[in-house]
């Protein structure tokens, strides 16, 4: 008999513990971020999208071979003597097939990189065509990506929301101020 | 668990009750087929394969280095093991001699990551059995964790940290001084756990003596990990074979006494605290000098061979079979998956128990349908 | 759009960006140096007093309502003589007073629990969230989500009907309707204040106890017609935990109105005002040692009798989907949601009208505060325990209920009547 008041004893006790530490957090302040109007930075090594310096790439391909899914290709550059230039003449990332591994990053010679994690985590696309980022000489860091409408190469600001966040060149901080 | 007759004597129709692969409580895409008497079962049948996308395959075709990045996606909650187990083998191939700053390095990170894939585990069981409180509660810390490993490696889930010869990049003062905030913070809010799910009285009345598995059937289905422990048979990859330095830290593997569903979650419970003891003794005693090994080239082709190395994951133990043939990508990648094995006990668990049981047996099992599948 | 998305800072002193994301050791290290908490502090404050203003307003115009029903008797008697001079049939206009005047307080009922399914929702939203070191809904309403719940019911109200093909369609249209109908005759003679309520009836306790437990019909319909497996059995399990924990209901009111002798609720409210050695509420729940066991016993029984947690078996979203309500969408689904928390306000009146003096106040120097405002204060605290409880705890297997309910809690309702009948011989 004593068993059994003492059991109803421990058990209310029991409840009445975890009810106590609900209560206390109840009155501590939240810890969440009220996503999309406040929006968290991420640390400056985090793996985001692939952006790509075209103008100081040297079309090693290295990259490409390092990349566990193929989703990098590229074409280097043909001089006039028809010998390899030292120049991409195009080069694709098919972000939809990206399984961002930083592999890429790691193979690149340069430094600072030529083609590395920016901290933007946003990434929406409408079709599978404009998973893919296209770069030719003279297009900014985060390429172009093809419309099929109008079977042109445009700016993917329209489809991404693009944080307006420096570029990360090395584990260094920021090349661009 | 209790072997209810169901209805002796007379004869009911039966209802087939497709348990997933849509339905909140199955872990991901998981389908259970249950035959019910009444609310009691008579036969379970586990359908998986959904996120089948056949990694040991894809290995084939990539160089060891890439492989890496594979192993990410088998156990998604915990893939810091996962890199290891694979880099462990590969290293064994080629016979490579690990820096013992970047053994403690692994050490630190995948007990982290146990803590983070038993917070998973505890949040999501006990919402599970209804109590949703303890899952936010678990997820505060787990992110925690998580942004520890984005200020390290840049990835919240899918790491790619651990490397062949080494680790990918090296700590620094801040990232250890922030683990030392976390686990400050983390210790308390163990405690909280237990008064909030652990003893309350409901939720033991739902797992104590519900899902038992004895020491006999748990080793006969190849149990491993603390579903294998919370039936009391001490076997831990990290005592019984140590690797990357485990012989060097000093903790205890729990055990559980009756082998229910209670046991199994308190087993994970106390392991979280042994993690804990590991990540302090760790960083404490980290060695000076380099982070991954000299010599391992950016494309390794280790010599014709075969390997097998296996860790404590936080599932259990998984294992890699390796075989090289010289060339630049393994001739064969055979995964040894700790929630596939774990998985095949629950025909046989379910068998007898009432439908409002299968929630808490599938949930104490916890798997993770990335590696069941592979 | 731009001011709606921030852009993350970048410092060049420090030469990377600056870090927004805050820890829970520095968020919990001085919570009152931070803005956001300062304001849901104040928040709560705000809406407290907010609703107890309302229920000043509220209980003010309750005076204005005997000069209505007179001047509508008036006004009747007055057709009631020029009419017939007129044409119309003599007796027509007979009970014209009275059926306006009911018409009148059913509108006001149904005001209530609508408003109360508002409230109520975002409330629960708001505290659980809290309690998970979350916010909740914040954006709906501009002040903390407040027009969350408003905007959701336009939501259900817009949503498709949608009904399974297999369905037996007249059950199915007909449930909402049967679990709705008693949580509104319920509330007909629930005391707001002192002796404000609806109907006055002299069998007030019985006719809630009566009436409430009708709707676990509609439950069971709603998980017959559905034609879903886990709707069936979601249905069957609140049935067998409805009609079980109406026994142990039931006898834990059996005390009070065995003290009281009477089951007129207002009587009840009557019997618990004054003070013993002048300061100390003559509230039942203190009459040791039934009073406080039987507003144990009656608390978990009205738990169960809502269907929420731990007793939420009906609708274990995480075995049975949702229960009864699994193949309902829109309005119908609506009508079930309105209907739990109609009954969740009913057992928290009839908890602090049984049991908390009703509209007595804790104090004797606070009599001076109107007793509707002490009625709805104790409600609401009672509301807030129930949501508590359901944000704590987790769920009962279906078995363990059943077994809670007769091999515990009935026993011990027995033996609260018992001490009931003992105590009344020393009184």
């Amino acid at each position: 008999m004593t068993g059994y008041f003492h059991r109803i004893a421990r058990d209310s006790w029991a409840v009445c513990k975890g009810m106590w530490v609900t209560l206390r957090t109840l009155v501590k302040p939240s810890i969440t971020v009220q996503y999309p109007t406040e929006k968290l930075t991420p640390e400056p090594m985090f793996r985001g999208v692939l952006l790509y310096d075209v103008e100081r790439c040297t079309a090693c391909g290295l990259c490409a071979k390092a990349c566990p899914s193929n989703c990098i290709s590229l074409q280097n550059q043909v001089n006039e003597a028809g010998k390899r230039a030292p120049k991409a003449a195009w080069y694709a990332i098919d972000l939809g097939r990206c399984s961002w591994c930083r592999l890429c990053e790691e193979s690149c010679p340069f430094k600072p990189k030529v083609v590395w994690h920016s901290i933007d985590y946003e990434l929406v696309f409408w079709s599978r065509d404009e998973m893919v980022r296209c770069w030719k000489p003279g297009t900014p860091l985060a390429g172009w990506v093809h419309d099929p409408k109008k079977d042109a190469f445009r700016d993917p600001s329209g489809q991404v929301v693009i944080q307006e966040v420096p570029a990360r060149h090395d584990e260094k901080g920021p090349k661009h101020d | 668990m209790s072997k209810v007759d169901a209805f002796p004597g007379g004869k009911f129709d039966q209802l087939f009750v497709n348990l997933g692969p849509q339905h909140p409580s199955t872990h991901g895409v998981l389908r259970v087929g249950l035959t019910l008497e009444g609310e009691v079962i008579t036969k379970a049948e586990p359908d998986i394969g959904y996120l089948h996308r056949g990694t040991s395959k894809l290995a084939e075709a990539r160089g060891y280095h890439q492989c890496v990045a594979l192993t990410d996606r088998w156990d998604y909650v915990s893939a810091m093991p996962n890199n290891l187990a694979l880099c462990l083998a590969a290293e064994k191939l080629l016979g490579v001699e690990i820096p013992p700053r970047a053994q403690h390095l692994r050490v630190v990170m995948c007990e982290l990551n146990r803590i983070a894939s038993h917070l998973l585990f505890l949040g999501t069981y006990g919402i599970d059995l209804g109590a949703f409180t303890p899952f936010l509660h678990a997820f505060r810390e787990r992110e925690m964790i998580l942004d520890l490993y984005e200020m390290l490696c840049g990835a919240r889930l899918t790491y790619n940290y651990i490397r062949i010869g080494g680790v990918m990049a090296d700590i620094s003062p801040e990232w250890a001084s922030k683990t030392g905030e976390f686990l400050g913070f983390f210790k308390p809010r163990m405690k909280e756990y237990d008064d909030l799910l652990s003893f309350n009285p409901i939720f033991l009345a739902r797992t104590q003596g519900v899902g038992l598995i004895s020491k006999e059937a748990a080793v006969d289905w190849g149990l491993s990990g603390p579903n294998l422990r919370g039936s009391g048979v001490d076997y831990d990859v990290r005592k019984s074979d140590p690797y990357s330095g485990y012989d060097r830290f000093d903790f205890s593997v729990p055990l559980g006494k009756a082998g229910s569903c209670w046991d199994r979650y308190y087993c994970r419970a106390l392991e979280m605290r042994q993690s804990v003891r590991i990540v302090e003794a760790a960083l404490a005693g980290l060695p000076e000098g380099d982070i991954v090994a000299k010599g391992v080239a950016k494309t390794v082709k280790p010599p014709p061979g075969e390997a097998y190395a296996h860790v404590e994951a936080s599932r259990g133990d998984l294992g890699i079979y390796l075989v090289s043939d010289g060339g630049p990508s393994p001739y064969r990648l055979h995964v040894r998956a700790p929630s596939f094995v774990n998985l095949a006990i629950l025909q046989e668990m379910l068998v007898g128990c009432k439908v409002a049981d299968v929630v808490a047996i599938l949930g104490s099992i916890d798997i993770v349908l990335g590696e069941t599948d592979r | 759009m731009s001011e709606l998305y921030p852009k993350p800072v970048f410092s060049k002193k420090a030469g990377r960006l600056l870090k927004t994301r805050l820890w829970p050791t520095e968020r919990w290290a001085s919570p009152w140096s931070q803005p956001q908490y300062r304001r849901s502090a104040g928040m709560l404050a705000g809406i407290i007093f907010g609703i107890l203003l309302v229920g000043v307003v509220v209980g003010e115009l309750s005076k204005w309502g005997d000069l209505l029903y007179r001047l509508l008797l008036t006004g009747t008697a007055w057709l009631h003589q020029t009419l017939p001079a007129y044409g119309a049939p003599a007796g027509f206009l007979g009970d014209a007073a009275d059926i306006t005047w009911i018409s009148f307080k059913v509108i006001v009922i149904v005001a209530v629990i609508n408003l109360n399914g508002l409230w109520a929702v975002w409330w629960e939203r708001k505290l659980s969230a809290h309690m998970q070191s979350r916010l909740g809904p914040m954006y709906a309403g501009g002040f903390h989500g407040w027009a969350q719940t408003a905007l959701d019911a336009v939501k259900l109200l817009l949503k498709e009907d949608a009904r399974p093909a297999d369905a037996d369609g007249a059950v199915h249209r007909l449930a909402p309707v049967v679990v709705i109908v008693p949580a509104v005759l319920a509330f007909a003679p629930v005391l707001f204040g002192k002796e404000l309520a609806a109907a006055k009836l002299d069998v007030g306790a019985l006719y809630v106890l009566a009436v409430s437990g009708v709707s676990v019909i509609g439950i069971v319909m709603a998980g017959w017609a559905s034609n879903n497996k886990f709707s069936l059995l979601g249905g069957l399990r609140s049935a067998a935990q409805v009609v079980s924990y109406e026994i142990p209901r039931i006898f834990a009111v059996v005390p009070v109105l065995m003290f009281v002798g009477s089951l007129d609720l207002a009587v009840i409210d009557q019997a618990q005002q004054g003070y013993w050695w002048g300061f100390f509420p003559r509230w039942f729940v203190f009459w040791f040692p039934a009073g406080p066991l039987a507003f144990l016993l009656f608390l978990i029984a009205s738990l169960a009798e809502t269907n929420r947690v731990p007793f939420d078996i009906p609708e274990a979203e995480s075995e049975l989907v949702a229960g009864f309500m699994t193949e309902y969408s829109g309005m119908k689904w609506a009508l079930f949601f309105l209907a739990e928390y109609a009954y969740v306000l009913l057992a928290c009146f009839m908890l602090s009208v049984f049991f908390l003096g009703g509209g007595a106040a804790p104090l004797p120097f606070l009599a001076i505060v109107p007793s509707w405002i002490w009625m709805l204060a104790k409600a609401l605290a009672m509301m807030f325990l129930f949501m508590w409880l359901r944000w704590t705890l987790p769920r009962f297997r279906v078995d363990q209920l059943m077994d809670f309910n007769w091999k515990f809690l009935l026993p011990w309702s027995f033996a609260c009547v018992g001490l009931a009948g003992i105590m009344l011989l020393w009184i």
